[in-house]
């Protein structure tokens, strides 16, 4: 039985505790938050045995197997750096760290230990991007991706995180490097870095405050984000990023030599773009009949996983966190390379020093719990 | 009224018991929805220390125009922070011998924020009364929402004696859960540090300013309107009746530890309320749901939602049911006899006036 622990009892370690225990073979013996109230709620709601004020006393007498670690990233790496030394496997919300330097760090450390890490993108794991990695690993693309479109969207709406996050100017997420970018577009780039060759691309960002928010006296907060990359062997991607743009979207475009691929996060779909085309007139014509048959058979097999009761809101999280507890148990590979954690740290920071959010880290700023909003 | 505005006028200190009109006065949650009712309440009775708490996020107009309306520019003190700041707490309740505690992390599905924002945020503030050791009385404003509804004693009746969720957690609904606990956590207080406490729990608080059809009386998840109501009653209480019954329970002496329920007579049913909002406010297509049917549904919600591992979210379980659509009436017997509370604002005249500003703000 792999022994469990949570750090870090707001919101997000939620979907971790519901997520864990659909999972055999695991048990969560601990909750552990600085705030210990908080640990205890968390615990209670989730019928774990022991609830924690401090990280010592979990790691000595839980004496865990693996620690997720939910608070914000101002805390990961050093929250990271104690469990790893303690002999703990990690499993960080993303993003993994405040930059490329922490992240290194702990992948370093947890090579020498020995132990296994992973980071919280789990969109990369729902069941449309598990899809399209089999049919790139199948070769349907035809060779090397050619070009990658990650576009993914945020929404600000009337939530106790948005209100937060507007109206006080201490908020966690915007002492971040990146201010909200940096809490918000992991997952997107995430994407980008798995599928990008090469460990360091050429980055061109541009950002910019959204005349939304310039309206609301908001000029702080970057919410336009468009990037170019290019990895090796000529692989270029796009990324955007916005607050704006509806559809709100959270799509994904692989273009390989031959044929391309595209998916979407929040239908769940998946469509095959072929690279031949049909002669003269047919051109015209059966390619539409082609998307149809596609995008029905998308709708079945969401259908067939809802059934199987594989279509939860986060099913990406359940996979991850599987793969992940795999890895550990059976040595598996782990589910996301540590290229690819890398990777996506220093394309983050590449992004946030040309658009100039660097704001400095204060420790003093350091919170123990993700998306804490501010209350009266 | 009168009278007091006459003392207030001749700066003469009134003494209610709880507090004189000169000592400081905690409000938090000032400028909520009831918040700067609650504190135009107490510059009606004369108090001119009244210390508003609200967050760096809230809208302050309300709770400004109200003050303005009762002339209490001078009497009153806007003070923004947070309550999950401890120096915050201790800073606010300095020499305050009354607190008013409204705020709460409403407005949120996710437990730990309902809890954090409910629990930890009281517990901070408590803390902080005890150390400053002048309190008197802390008013916890609670909910309807704390109630089973099940197994109550007297059948339909809903009044203080019935007991409160034994598992909030299984309610699916953050803010039960939050106001539950912190309702316990107040009682432990109590228990523990004698600390001086009334708990009052408001129905559906109604009045301009927040145009909605509350949740007793159906729902609107699957695109169309579905009426789960019928001939309920529906527990509302005006915004100004609200606020009195708020402001009387933190000054009425010898009721440490009790809890009172605030609803108004001649309570409207689900559907009458439903028609006058299609009339009134804005005309949309409903259908009624008979309660055998809202039960069997939330019957099937629940097992499916379990079987599923939540992939459909418990939101519609039996309890939500017992707690949200079974048959119950409302006493507010015990507030009007122990506190001397009766509702200023009469029900249809309540809701006419409440429907009048929902059109109007529907209007701009």
């Amino acid at each position: 039985m792999l022994k469990v622990a949570i750090v870090g009892c707001g919101k997000i370690a939620d979907s971790h505790a519901s997520q864990i225990q659909r999972i055999p073979g695991c048990e969560i013996i601990g909750t552990c938050d600085r705030e210990e109230l908080m640990a205890k709620q968390l615990a209670e709601r989730f019928r774990v045995k022991r609830f924690y004020g401090h990280l010592d006393p979990l790691l000595r007498e839980g004496q865990p197997d693996v620690v997720h670690i939910t608070t914000p990233p101002q805390s990961h790496y050093e929250i990271g750096r104690q469990c790893l030394e303690a002999g703990c496997h990690i499993y960080v919300e993303k993003p993994f760290a405040i930059d490329a330097v922490e992240t290194e760090k702990l992948i370093s450390l947890a090579d020498r230990t020995g132990l296994r890490l992973t980071v919280g993108t789990d969109e990369q794991f729902s069941a449309v991007a598990r899809r399209m990695r089999k049919l790139i690993r199948d070769g349907y693309l035809g060779g090397t991706p050619v070009h990658i479109e990650s576009t993914w969207c945020y929404e600000f709406g009337d939530s106790a995180y948005t209100k937060a996050l507007l109206g006080d100017k201490q908020h966690w997420a915007r002492t971040l490097p990146g201010g909200l970018l940096h809490n918000t577009i992991s997952h997107g780039i995430a994407k980008i870095a798995e599928y990008l060759p090469g460990e360091s691309p050429q980055v061109i960002a541009h950002g910019f405050v959204s005349p939304f928010l310039k309206q609301l006296g908001e000029n702080e907060i970057i919410d336009e984000l468009r990037v170019i990359l290019q990895g090796e062997g000529g692989t270029t991607a796009y990324f955007t990023f916005s607050s704006q743009m509806r559809p709100s979207l959270h799509e994904f475009r692989v273009y390989g030599p031959e044929n391309s691929l595209v998916f979407d996060e929040d239908q769940q779909w998946l469509i095959k773009l072929r690279g031949e085309r049909f002669k003269s007139y047919a051109e015209k014509f059966l390619p539409q009949a082609g998307f149809a048959k596609q995008y029905v058979g998308s709708f079945f097999r969401n259908a067939r996983l809802f059934l199987a009761r594989d279509f939860h809101m986060n099913s990406g999280k359940k996979h991850l966190i599987e793969e992940f507890y795999r890895s550990i148990t059976d040595g598996a590979p782990v589910p996301i390379a540590y290229r690819e954690i890398l990777l996506t740290s220093r394309i983050m920071d590449a992004i946030f020093t040309q658009i100039g959010t660097q704001a400095p880290f204060s420790p003093e700023r350091e919170v123990w719990r993700k998306d804490e909003p501010s209350p009266e | 009224m009168g009278i007091i505005s006459l003392f207030w006028r001749l700066d003469v200190t009134m003494d209610f018991g709880i507090a004189t009109s000169d000592d400081p006065i905690l409000v938090t949650g000032a400028a909520g929805f009831l918040g700067p009712r609650v504190v135009g309440s107490l510059l009606d009775k004369g108090f001119r220390r009244i210390r508003c708490l609200t967050r760096s996020t809230s809208n302050l107009a309300r709770l400004k125009k109200e003050i303005d309306r009762h002339n209490g520019l001078g009497r009153t003190e806007i003070v923004t922070g947070t309550l999950l700041s401890r120096e915050d707490c201790t800073k606010f309740v300095k020499d305050v011998p009354l607190i008013y505690h409204l705020a709460a992390g409403s407005g949120t599905k996710a437990f730990s924020d309902a809890f954090l924002n409910s629990v930890v945020t009281t517990r901070n503030l408590l803390d902080a009364a005890f150390e400053n050791m002048c309190l008197r009385r802390f008013v916890n404003i609670s909910s309807f929402a704390v109630y089973t509804n099940r197994k109550k004693p007297q059948w339909r009746l809903l009044d203080e004696t019935c007991p409160v969720e034994e598992h909030p957690e299984s309610r699916a609904e953050a803010y039960c859960y939050g106001k539950v606990k912190q309702d316990e956590l107040v009682i432990e207080y109590g228990r523990k540090h004698a600390i001086p406490y009334v708990i009052v729990r408001p129905g559906s608080v109604y009045g301009p300013g927040k145009d909605f059809i509350p949740g007793r009386v159906g729902i609107d998840s699957f695109g169309l309107y579905l009426h789960f109501g019928g001939a309920n009653p529906i527990p509302f209480t005006h915004l100004d009746n609200c606020a009195d019954a708020i402001v009387l329970a933190g000054l009425k002496a010898g009721i440490e530890g009790e809890v009172f329920n605030v609803v108004d007579d001649d309570l409207p049913s689900s559907r009458r309320y439903l028609r006058l909002y299609k009339k009134n406010v804005k005309s949309f297509k409903s259908i009624y749901v008979p309660h055998a049917f809202s039960y069997l549904f939330c019957y099937l919600w629940e097992k499916y939602s379990e079987w599923s591992h939540g992939q459909l979210p418990p939101v519609y379980t039996r309890r939500e049911w017992a707690a949200t659509w079974k048959k119950t009436y409302y006493s507010n017997r015990k507030i009007k006899d122990m506190v001397g509370w009766k509702p200023g604002v009469t029900t249809s005249e309540g809701l006419r006036s409440y429907f009048e500003s929902c059109r109007e703000s529907r209007s701009h």
